[in-house]
């Protein structure tokens, strides 16, 4: 074996070994690299387009026309606290307070894709911060009820009477919430007259006087 | 960012193109390693030539840590990646059924259209035998099917079924590469060589 060959064979296995030691530097790097956590869900600018959007929002006719006519898709969750939604919430709402919001066993309720969850709060205010984290979460099918239980109240359970200059469809609107209103159990109450127990009168037994006897005379 | 293509960066009409293009390259490639010699490719069996092992060990650990590189740069979403489903037993019995066709025909259906593009007689043979095996398989699949479907783990990789982070995977991986690669130096150096 001649010199030259010898030296090239060395220097090509050297080349080997450095190859290799790169190899592992690099595969150790991945292991002694600083981990961060990434960000879950969706990315930014379409998180941003989401929350301009006004698409998440339902109005509160939408809403009970749905509930009316057994619509399978609707869930509604209450993103009130445990109280408030003891007290009083909609028909078969789901209670989910914000701050429950990343708990895993309530998932499945919000993580899906069957159902249109419809978030509500007293306002906007609960139910748009938990939109917020679903969405950012990547959740679909999120909406809110628009002016939350504020504004159910007073459209469906006492809506007001048009003016007598209000369009049609107003009074249609009208008659429709009232009809609602029944249906959830509102009006009913109203348009019962109550019947109050007929109060007897009481008789005021008025002693008569006896006739007297004529006295005397003359 | 990445994926390109599922993330809309490069239209969708341009994956084929790409494809084209990579074949081509890869194509290449391989016949330039000499991958287009059955000689070459057995010679791995034969503890003469390893260049096989060494090639797709390299090619392997090279793209998963470049892969975990950009994921962690944020170049390209790991998790959106595509992961073939693992049916056990039926890769079990293919990969034994590939290694026996491997070594008694010279070739792997990759480097044997290698072999017939540079006008190899055994190349061309070997491909033939190939269609032939595609068609028996075919028409033969409504038969093996409950077992091919069967065994069927999902879309599982070394990180799910073991539970340790990707990285010490990625490490144990390129470790267990670089040993085997001094091994099969230390064999080639004992084995007789062979000229071909």
């Amino acid at each position: 074996m001649s010199k030259s060959y010898k030296s090239k064979k060395i220097l090509v296995k050297r080349r080997y070994q450095i190859l290799a030691a790169i190899l592992f530097l690099l595969a150790l790097g991945l292991v002694l690299l600083p981990k961060y956590k990434e960000n879950e869900g969706i990315d930014p600018e379409l998180f941003v387009k989401n929350a301009l959007s006004t698409e998440r929002y339902i109005s509160t006719d939408v809403l009970a026309d749905r509930l009316i006519n057994q619509d399978p898709t609707v869930l509604l969750i209450d993103t009130r606290s445990e109280d408030e939604f003891n007290e009083f919430s909609l028909p078969d709402a789901v209670n989910i307070p914000v701050k429950d919001f990343f708990n895993e066993n309530l998932n499945p309720f919000l993580d899906q894709n069957v159902f249109d969850v419809i978030l509500f709060s007293n306002d906007n205010f609960y139910a748009n911060e938990a939109w917020m984290l679903g969405n950012r979460l990547g959740y679909t099918n999120l909406y809110i009820l628009k002016g939350g239980l504020n504004e159910w109240f007073s459209t469906i359970i006492d809506p007001k009477y048009p003016d007598e200059t209000m369009p049609r469809e107003a009074f249609e609107l009208y008659s429709f919430r009232k009809a609602a209103g029944m249906y959830f159990g509102v009006g009913e109450a109203e348009s019962k007259t109550e019947e109050k127990p007929v109060q007897k009168k009481k008789v005021v037994t008025v002693p008569k006087k006896k006739k007297r006897a004529p006295e005397g005379g003359c | 960012m990445g994926p390109l293509i599922p993330n809309g960066l490069i239209p969708i009409e341009w994956n084929f193109v790409i494809a084209i293009l990579i074949g081509i390259a890869f194509g290449y490639i391989m016949e330039a390693t000499g991958f287009s010699s059955s000689r070459k490719l057995t010679g791995v069996f034969y503890g003469y030539d390893f260049a096989v092992l060494k090639v797709f060990f390299t090619s392997a650990v090279v793209a998963v840590i470049g892969l975990y590189y950009m994921d962690y740069l944020n170049f390209v979403d790991i998790s959106q990646l595509y992961v073939q489903p693992t049916y056990l037993w039926a890769a079990i019995i293919g990969g034994i059924i590939m290694g026996v066709g491997f070594l008694a025909g010279g070739f792997c259906p990759g480097t044997s259209l290698c072999a017939v593009a540079i006008g190899k007689i055994d190349g061309m043979v070997f491909t033939v035998g190939l269609m032939i095996g595609i068609f028996i398989f075919s028409e033969s699949f409504s038969i093996l099917e409950p077992f091919f479907e069967s065994s069927n783990l999902g879309h599982v990789t070394l990180v799910d079924s073991l539970g340790i982070s990707p990285y010490w995977i990625i490490l144990i991986i390129t470790v267990v590469a670089l040993i085997a690669f001094a091994f099969s130096d230390w064999v080639r150096s004992k084995v007789k060589k062979v000229f071909y």
